[in-house]
């Protein structure tokens, strides 16, 4: 396979997982808010760098305000992780990919690429339509993501789309979970306990995990229980460990890996071993900053691996 | 749907489908008698879709002027373009006769010029050639083939009769489209499948595919072939990935490719170098190595001319190939037909006067007002001016032009293009059209069931370029009383 068309493949995954997931940030971010009690309030800086997009949104925004966030969030074609720019972007990877995908991925990329130009207006409207032009990206997303899981031959462009998908969605669950790092509740209020519960319980649905963790852990939704979940549970597709372990096994499918398997298990170490017992706020937000740098290594790892090809290698 | 006999009265063409007195051609009936039958509603309901075929497919040529904006829709005329194979079979013979003759004639151009020794070609049109490559010479690519990929312009007149119009031997598009038209008319219109003969065009990838493998200089029936193109920012870039996917190629940039001290070419990959074997290039001559060729280029692969040189890659078209494409060149093909194969041409082409003779150059001068007048090396319809449309200050611009370079013109008489019904706001009305066929040799040679049709959209225009915003039918070759 081309260097280039690796590269291409994993950006593509990455944008179209970007795009998701930042429709599934806005979402939870929008319910959150409505649940907040009298006197709380939600910092939309740190939401931005939450979505680590804070120094972009400052060179372009004076003031920091929800339908300007909103909009850069969305449909600023200057933020180029908003979901407009990361579809763009994505269909602009997947033209030149189009020999080695299932035919009708880039017909599926390619309209809601149009669903997207056609409905942005829609979408800053008013909040229903917001929450529907959302819920429409991450159904037709899902629908691409299917296309894949079901069409396209177990080979190289495969574990490329599939280390993309996974290292964006190990980062936006650890991005997702620190929301809450964002807020501040009213001093020694009585209803303290049960907002940040109604919060945990709002960042599980953004990650359509409330119901698998009632399933799975058939507990009261607190703190220590979600971070537990989010991070250690395997069985859950959006917990980072078990995006660490997809990434792991892709890896290993894939010719020299020996430079990127320590990184993986550097992560999955990092999150393994982290008890979710005492864990504070502002532990918690540290422990994500690690998790997201060692994501990071990762990336880079698979840069220097695959998509810088080393001339040394010839093949007849 | 209706006719638009006020349209059809203001002309005098031939039109495809339609007879003197509007009646449809025998090939054409059952197409004619199914549009006549479907209501404005539905047609209008299935042109929507292949509109929206179109914009999900993603289908595209990018114009050049248009910055900024790499998409556009293009337009298909859902009212295909009809011809008997009986009608067809001469065509497609006559299409090998001309690619046949022309890769002698490159052939030998390139290394002994015995059709200059012999007096039949005049050595002076190849000194004024910019496509001619010094750096070819001496060359026998494999099976003497230098122009693998042809795409040749035909055009009807009044009369009834075919014309060659021009070779292209460069790097021809528009086979995607051909596909494409046919791949969406039977999503819209099964039914119409069913009740004619219509001959299917899709085994262009696999002859595509099998016509690059047999160039392999190395044994083996697995080759690595790429298709080398310019980029996603080139206007027929969709046709690169769409020919690379079918044919299960790499579609590879210049800044994917190596080539190495021993003149190898390799391909970068995940896990290292690997070697190509043979190279669809989609960038011109000029471009493909900077080391011989324009030294500027970012778009070629440096030593790709040595290592075809040495026989260890194959590049399909040959570089330098484009001798033969160029419109002084292509005046003397009938008289190369002869020269080479000692046959008569199938194919008639189109009278021209070659501004380089004093004396046809002088008819071209004054009767620039009849005559349709092209540079002898553009392609896309650039730079040329058709007489009769122009103002008296373009044409006497054009006439300084010439003077000062007469080699590079070519004048034609303004041919009545042949038409075919359109749809425009409810109504068959004739647009002008041509028809380009593909033509393939290397150990083998192929010609395309029909081609590509490019229509004129506007009324009355005769320009029917992708690049200038023509649109494009899909063209059936049916057989008939089968």
């Amino acid at each position: 396979m081309l260097a280039r068309d690796a590269e291409n493949l994993y950006w593509m995954a990455r944008y179209l997982g970007r795009a998701e997931n930042t429709a599934r940030l806005i979402i939870s971010t929008s319910d959150i808010l409505l649940d907040l009690p009298q006197g709380a309030s939600l910092g939309w800086g740190t939401v931005l760098q939450i979505a680590g997009i804070d120094h972009m949104y400052k060179k372009h925004y004076e003031t920091v305000a929800e339908a300007d966030i909103m909009h850069f969030l969305i449909a600023d074609e200057r933020n180029q992780s908003s979901i407009l720019s990361s579809v763009q972007n994505a269909r602009e990877n997947t033209r030149t990919l189009r020999e080695l995908l299932p035919e009708e991925l880039w017909e599926r990329i390619n309209s809601l690429y149009l669903y997207i130009v056609n409905n942005i207006d829609l979408a800053s409207k008013n909040r229903r339509n917001k929450y529907l032009f959302l819920q429409n990206v991450i159904q037709q997303r899902h629908s691409i993501e299917g296309l894949i899981i079901s069409t396209l031959e177990r080979d190289l462009a495969y574990y490329f789309i599939r280390l993309g998908t996974h290292i964006e969605r190990a980062d936006m669950t650890t991005r997702i979970m620190d929301i809450n790092y964002a807020i501040s509740l009213p001093q020694d209020s009585d209803s303290d306990e049960i907002t940040r519960q109604t919060l945990w319980v709002g960042i599980l649905k953004a990650l359509s995990a409330f119901l698998p963790y009632r399933r799975l852990h058939n507990v009261n939704v607190n703190m220590a229980g979600v971070v537990d979940f989010l991070f250690h549970e395997r069985r859950f597709p959006r917990s980072i460990i078990h995006c660490l372990y997809e990434i792991e096994s892709t890896l290993s499918d894939l010719p020299m890996n020996e430079a990127l398997l320590p990184h993986v298990k550097a992560a999955q170490l990092h999150i393994q071993n982290k008890s979710t017992k005492e864990l504070d706020i502002v532990q918690l937000h540290e422990s994500i900053d690690i998790a997201q740098q060692q994501l990071n290594d990762i990336h880079n790892a698979l840069n220097e691996t695959y998509f810088s090809p080393n001339e040394g290698t010839k093949a007849a | 749907m209706k006719i638009s006999s006020i349209e059809y009265a203001s002309i005098q063409t031939y039109d495809e489908l339609l007879t003197p007195s509007l009646l449809p051609r025998s090939a054409a009936q059952p197409l004619l008698d199914y549009l006549s039958a479907i209501d404005e509603a539905d047609l209008t309901a299935r042109r929507q879709a292949a509109e929206a075929t179109i914009l999900a497919m993603g289908i595209t040529f990018t114009v050049y002027s248009d910055a900024g904006n790499i998409d556009r829709a293009w337009p298909l005329d859902v009212v295909p373009r009809v011809m008997t194979r009986k009608e067809w079979d001469p065509i497609q013979v006559g299409l090998k006769q001309r690619l046949t003759a022309l890769n002698l004639f490159i052939n030998d151009i390139y290394n002994k010029q015995q059709i200059v020794k012999d007096g039949v070609f005049p050595i002076e049109v190849l000194k004024d050639s910019v496509n001619f490559r010094p750096q070819c010479v001496g060359i026998t690519p494999k099976f003497g083939v230098w122009a693998n990929i042809c795409g040749t312009d035909l055009v009807r007149d009044a009369d009834g009769t075919v014309y060659v119009l021009e070779d292209n031997l460069r790097v021809p598009s528009g086979v995607s489209y051909m596909l494409e038209n046919r791949q969406i008319m039977k999503r819209i219109f099964p039914e119409l499948f069913r009740t004619s003969n219509i001959l299917p065009v899709d085994g262009y990838t696999t002859e595509l595919y099998n016509m690059l493998a047999a160039l392999s200089p190395r044994p083996g029936d697995q080759p690595v072939i790429a298709v080398l193109t310019p980029g996603i920012y080139n206007s027929a870039y969709f046709e690169h990935s769409y020919l690379a996917q079918q044919m299960g190629a790499y579609l590879v940039e210049g800044s994917d490719l190596v080539v190495d001290e021993k003149d190898i070419v390799y391909i970068k990959t995940i896990t290292g170098l690997q070697r190509v074997d043979v190279i669809y290039r989609r960038i011109d001559d000029d471009f493909i190595d900077p080391e011989v060729f324009n030294p500027d280029s970012v778009l070629g692969v440096a030593g790709l001319m040595r290592a075809w040189r040495s026989g260890n890659v194959a590049i399909a078209n040959a570089p330098g190939a484009g001798v033969a494409d160029d419109k002084v060149v292509y005046t003397y093909v009938p008289k190369m037909i002869k020269y080479y194969l000692d046959e008569d041409p199938i194919l008639p082409n189109v009278p021209s006067y070659l501004c380089m003779h004093k004396d046809e150059r002088e008819y071209v001068i004054n009767n620039i007002d009849q005559l349709v007048v092209k540079p002898a090396n553009e392609s896309g319809g650039y730079g040329m001016i058709i007489g009769s449309r122009a103002t008296q200050a373009e044409r006497d611009a054009f006439v300084e032009l010439i003077k000062k370079n007469p080699r590079n013109y070519m004048a034609q008489p303004t041919l009545n293009l042949s038409t075919a019904p359109a749809i425009v706001n409810g109504v068959l009305v004739p647009r002008h059209l041509d028809l380009r066929p593909f033509v393939l040799q290397s150990k083998n040679q192929y010609v395309t069931m029909g081609g590509l049709t490019r229509v004129a959209m506007r009324q009355g225009s005769l320009v029917v370029n992708s690049s200038q915003g023509g649109g494009s039918k899909d063209t059936w070759i049916v057989e008939e009383g089968v």
